[in-house]
């Protein structure tokens, strides 16, 4: 396979410990695993040992976008982080956090498939690429500088066209719920990667690219984005005017008062951002998430006291200090619980009789940022808090359901949804929203922003997924399937990379039968890079690329046992319905025979790894027996 | 130089602006540009860029303005700048550009770019009439200016 178009056919190593660096070729990596997470993932494989620790100076950093990232491609700003995670629990185990912004389009213009960060510097370092020239800038002065400050300062040096990358104090702090940011508001949050990065003693990343990106057929990519673009053009998120989902009126009564301007990522079509400017409190940009965190943690502004300053502040520390605001918000509601149920006193510090005030959010913040007092404990994350709480699990399960990420949509309430998250490494929610979305709307959950009825969303179903039961998450019937549908489509989107708000493309609101086209992503690929895939073709791609990632999790010690939620899942709780565990079960072995897996273990077979052009992966296909960790 | 202010250029010209109250920052306009005129995405070499400080939310695109006073057209030394007919674009000739970068000099909007594998100043063509740009603005951020009424 010729690397001609798309992708740029480099990787660029740098060896913080030695700070030193080289570029190779990216022709293996591509080949077979097209970009993103494919690429990192296989790095992991060959290069990491398993019983590597997240913040071990041998763990990796790996930056990857895909053949798509900055192109014309709608919604191909984005790039993917793999890397042990310090926040997956039990164990620390690779996983994947991808981030949207400018930063992943401009690793293109400078030259690369991939950033691959290793070893440790003996000093805090900022990471300077510019183009062919790297520079390894030191970066004393920077430590605990949070994330606009530290962005500030490295363009003026640097200049304003730099896209920066870095980490807060929550990072440099080893906080297990730390994010990667750029700008204001993109993270890379998920996964605790900021910790990973503050391990290496790296603060910055800055970027500056002005090469060229060739496309194979520059008239077909025009053509295809337009067409995505039309049926994208009334996504409800679009610029972030609609009402959506969670406390619509008190959301567009914010943005109204303190919306400065609508903001983007690049190349997007939705644009579902927005740069808001609170008085008295700060500015960021957000995105509904990011916005409602808080008040949907304490369950809609409990304080009335400078109730938007405190919304507003929640984002904005968050982005300053460098956390996550997805488990922080599960971490609120933990904590609340705690206090509730007598399971945890009144620490001076951390005033949890005022959860929902302003003054509760700052210390907290800024506790899981320091480390100070009882934020040495939570900085660990909910779930390994809860382990030195007494009871703490009793609070903790309900609201984070497996690996340490915190509940995002009900798994209680959509089975198929339980299912993704058991056979995940993470929260799988984020990015693998348009099954869940249509899941969500045939639900009729809160509102309806989709305006989509539900005999079009079985039609969708039936159509995309193969069964309008996909979405019926009454029973698991054709839930294993629809699972790896989307789960295959969503390794697909995260080695292109695109953003899975848009793609696939299952759904819109200008067709007249409100269905979309799930063959962008292959049409896109094929016009870029000039290697025709049919959507068929890639999709076994995304296949491939979840098996190598079930190969790293074998290695890690994963089997079918521990393809679970929490127990208390399992079981009513407040009026919730428990999930039948015996029908969990029986989909988990349909799910596994499907994927032409061991039944007992979960192991791909060395059948099926061949089949996928794997064989040579099948003899890592075992828990491997390691020595002492000093070679 | 002398200028002859009869030109069409002073009665009917037409431009590219930019809004930045509307401007997302999201850069299409850089890709469709570089992507017509260079055949590649290269936003290096776009002919509009986007002049951001994201931590302040601003967005600023910058394109040329098809000046009145054409303070390029005044600086170029080889008469390498020419005022098109039809909407009044100042064009520059490739051929006759030597590369000095007076004209990027002389800009006062920072719209004339440099393209150093060719040695030539670049700038916005106004696309022959149908900008590409504000084509594909997802936000209409982007939009066509008209000097006076065309004869």
């Amino acid at each position: 396979m010729k690397i001609e178009y798309g992708w740029t056919g480099r990787l660029l190593r740098i060896d913080l410990t030695e700070r030193q660096w080289s570029v190779e070729s990216s022709q293996k990596y591509v080949e077979r695993f097209i970009g993103g997470i494919g690429i990192g993932l296989l790095i992991f494989l060959e290069e990491v040992r398993p019983d590597i620790g997240a913040l071990d100076p041998a763990n990796k950093l790996i930056f990857a976008p895909g053949p798509l990232t900055g192109t014309l491609a709608p919604a191909s700003g984005r790039f993917e982080i793999i890397s042990k995670s310090p926040s997956t629990y039990p164990m620390e185990t690779v996983t994947r956090s991808g981030m949207g912004g400018f930063w992943g389009p401009e690793l293109k213009y400078a030259g690369y498939d991939a950033l691959i960060v290793e070893g440790k510097a003996d000093g805090w370092v900022n990471l300077w690429i510019h183009n062919d020239k790297i520079m390894f800038l030191e970066a004393e002065e920077y430590a605990g500088e949070d994330t606009y400050s530290t962005q500030t300062r490295l363009r003026k040096e640097l200049g304003p066209e730099a896209k920066i990358l870095c980490i807060g104090p929550a990072g440099e702090n080893l906080s297990r719920l730390a994010a990667i940011l750029s700008e204001t508001s993109f993270a890379s949050g998920k996964s605790g990667f900021g910790a990973v990065m503050g391990s290496k003693n790296l603060k910055a990343i800055a970027v500056r690219g002005t090469q060229r990106l060739r496309i194979f057929d520059p008239e077909g990519l025009v053509k295809i984005s337009r067409e995505i673009r039309r049926l994208s053009s009334k996504d409800p998120m679009r610029n972030w005017t609609s009402r959506t989902f969670i406390d619509g009126e008190r959301q567009k009564e914010f943005l109204n008062k303190y919306r400065e301007k609508n903001t983007s990522c690049f190349a997007c079509p939705v644009a579902c951002l927005a740069y808001l400017k609170v008085p008295d409190s700060g500015e960021s940009q957000s995105h509904c998430l990011n916005y409602y965190y808080y008040p949907m943690a304490t369950e809609f502004y409990g304080h009335t006291i400078n109730r938007d300053q405190a919304v507003s502040d929640s984002y904005v520390l968050a982005n300053r200090l460098g956390l996550d605001t997805l488990n922080i918000a599960g971490m609120v509601k933990f904590l609340k619980d705690l206090y509730e149920k007598g399971r945890m006193i009144l620490d001076d510090d951390l005033p949890l009789d005022k959860v929902g005030s302003r003054e509760f959010i700052q210390k907290l913040l800024h506790m899981i940022a320091t480390r100070k007092g009882i934020g040495n404990l939570l900085a660990e994350g909910a779930a390994r808090a809860a382990d030195h709480i007494k009871d703490g699990w009793e609070s903790c399960s309900r609201y984070f359901p497996a690996y340490g990420s915190a509940e995002h949509e009900s798994v209680r309430k959509y089975l198929g949804v339980a299912l993704l998250w058991a056979l995940d490494s993470r929260d799988p929610v984020v990015d693998h929203h348009q099954y869940v979305h249509l899941s969500i709307k045939y639900q009729q959950f809160y509102t309806d922003p989709f305006k989509l009825s539900n005999e079009h969303a079985r039609r969708i179903s039936a159509k995309v997924f193969g069964s309008e039961k996909a979405i019926d998450h009454s029973s698991f019937e054709f839930k294993p399937e629809a699972v790896i549908y989307a789960q295959n489509r969503s390794a697909v989107i995260n080695i292109l990379v695109l953003c899975d708000w848009i793609y696939p493309v299952i759904q819109s609101q200008v067709t007249e039968d409100r269905s979309g086209d799930t063959s962008f992503e292959s049409q896109l690929l094929s016009a870029v890079t000039g290697h025709s895939f049919t959507e068929e073709e890639l999709n076994q791609v995304g296949e491939r690329v979840w098996n190598l990632a079930r190969v790293i999790m074998v290695q890690e010690g994963r089997t079918r046992e521990k393809d679970t939620l929490h127990d208390s899942y399992f079981t009513d709780r407040d009026g919730e319905k428990a999930i039948p565990k015996s029908e969990f079960e029986q989909a988990k072995t349909k799910y596994y025979d499907l994927r032409g897996w061991d039944q007992d273990r979960g192991w791909p077979t060395v059948r099926k790894l061949t089949e996928l052009g794997l064989s040579d992966l099948a003899d890592k296909i075992q828990q491997p027996k390691l020595g002492p960790l000093n070679d | 130089m002398s200028l002859d202010f009869s030109d069409t250029h002073f009665r009917h010209r037409r431009t590219v602006t930019g809004n930045p109250k509307v401007c997302t920052g999201c850069r299409t306009c850089e890709l469709i540009c570089t992507l017509s005129h260079e055949g590649a995405i290269h936003p290096a070499r776009s002919r509009i860029y986007i002049k951001a400080n994201p931590l302040k939310g601003s967005f600023v695109p910058i394109v040329c303005h098809q000046c009145s006073d054409v303070p390029c057209y005044s600086a170029c030394p080889e008469s390498a700048i020419v005022i098109e007919r039809d909407f009044g674009t100042v064009l520059i000739s490739e051929d006759k550009c030597t590369g000095c970068r007076a004209c990027e000099e002389a800009c006062p909007f920072g719209a004339i770019r440099f393209n150093e594998e060719k040695g030539k100043a670049i700038k916005c063509d106004f696309c022959h009439g149908r900008p590409e740009c504000v084509m594909w603005c997802p936000v209409n951020a982007l939009g066509i200016t008209k000097f006076g009424e065309r004869e």
